[in-house]
């Protein structure tokens, strides 16, 4: 008797285990089934989401909005009532400019040119080799089309190996597109006389005022005439006293 | 199950407050503090990358961290398979971020890469949360119970 109520209660034991176990073997499959959905709908929406806002959809979108509701003429960027102009020397392949126009620019714009106490000038020069001349004379044509600034932002923020024959036709159209320029017109006209007097010009002015290193800065204020502008690195901190001094 | 709830919702605050100060930021014009100084968070937040259809990163961020701390008020059957979907979502749409941050815009914000963190962390737990990670357990004891 006892050993029949024992093999029961086995049986039972059993029979409890195994329905246990498919019920976690249930869950299990039910789980999996939740993430694989929840996976698929989360990546498709990401990618959705990512496709759509990708900038190569909006070619007209410069790289960075730094310069967005800020005049651009020539080689000038800000207000041309602005009382002091801060001229810069650079190559467009100098890695200390790029340092300046990535790390400092930004704050020179906000705080000084966008409330139009301050204009800026940029002179090109192409002293470093083939990729500045190339670069240089697609920059000298987007001044053209009032978007030096344009250009030399995003050339800056994408800005290679030094003479390493990363500025080819397709890097430099890239970087037009990139600054909402347009590119075919753009690369048409780096041949043009125009564009070879301001390069022209740049590189005379540079000679004129002794300019031996890239970045070099001067201010002209309403008597026209240049001053350097000296400072000691290139952080915003440097600059903003500087320039708080000058203005 | 209890403590990958507390990790989730301490996890989702601490997004929250990431989020939310670059939302802060975005919003006051300022500039966020970056440690070590230069001006890489700033470049990434100005960057053409820092808003997704006219809304900032930042604010979808914070959204996304309230929703998730959201779904802990929802019953387990709905709030663990949002949570997952909006961790892994935010996870996904972080890593793309990490990638522009570097390919694209050459800078790294560690505001970004602390969300970045922090979202990839909570995508782990909702993960676990949805798998339901310990309720084996749970169950053998409670067969062996009765």
């Amino acid at each position: 008797m006892s050993s029949r109520i024992e093999q029961k209660a086995a049986a039972r034991r059993r029979r409890e285990a195994l329905e246990a176990a498919e019920r976690r073997a249930a869950r299990r499959r039910r789980s999996l089934i939740q993430l694989a959905l929840v996976t698929v709908a989360a990546l498709s929406v990401v990618a959705t989401a990512i496709y759509l806002s990708r900038p190569g959809d909006e070619p007209k979108a410069a790289v960075t909005t730094s310069f967005a509701g800020i005049p651009q003429d020539g080689i000038a960027l800000g207000s041309p009532d602005a009382p002091v102009t801060l001229v810069e020397f650079a190559d467009l392949q100098c890695p200390y400019c790029a340092v300046y126009a990535t790390e400092v620019l930004p704050t020179i714009v906000d705080r000084y040119v966008r409330p139009g106490k301050l204009r800026l000038e940029l002179n090109v020069l192409t002293f470093l080799g083939d990729d500045s001349v190339r670069a240089g004379r697609v920059a000298a044509a987007a001044a053209q089309q009032d978007g030096l600034w344009s250009f030399s932002d995003a050339f800056f923020h994408n800005q290679g190996t030094e003479n390493s024959g990363y500025a080819t036709d397709d890097f430099l159209r890239e970087t037009a597109e990139r600054a909402g320029l347009d590119a075919d017109a753009v690369l048409a006209e780096r041949d043009g006389e125009a564009a070879a007097g301001l390069l022209g010009d740049a590189q005379a002015q540079a000679d004129k005022l002794g300019v031996d290193s890239t970045p070099s800065f001067f201010l002209r204020g309403a008597d026209g005439e240049l001053e350097p502008l000296e400072v000691s690195d290139l952080t915003p901190e440097t600059f903003t006293a500087a320039l708080d001094e000058a203005l | 199950m209890r403590a990958l709830r507390i990790a989730t919702a301490a996890l989702a605050l601490a997004g929250v407050a990431v989020a939310g100060y670059l939302t802060w930021v975005h919003y006051a014009e300022l500039q966020p503090f970056c440690v070590g100084g230069g001006q890489a968070c700033e470049r990434v937040q100005s960057s053409e990358y820092a808003e997704l259809a006219g809304i900032p990163v930042a604010v979808l961020g914070l959204a996304g961290y309230l929703a998730i701390l959201a779904t802990l008020a929802l019953p387990d059957a709905l709030g663990r398979p949002a949570a997952a979907f909006l961790a892994l979502a935010g996870a996904a749409f972080s890593a793309y971020l990490t990638y522009v941050e570097i390919a694209e815009i050459h800078a790294i914000c560690q505001w970004c890469v602390a969300s970045a963190v922090i979202m990839t962390a909570l995508a782990a737990v909702s993960v676990a949360r949805l798998l339901d990670v310990g309720l084996d357990r749970q169950d053998r004891l409670h067969t062996r119970a009765r």
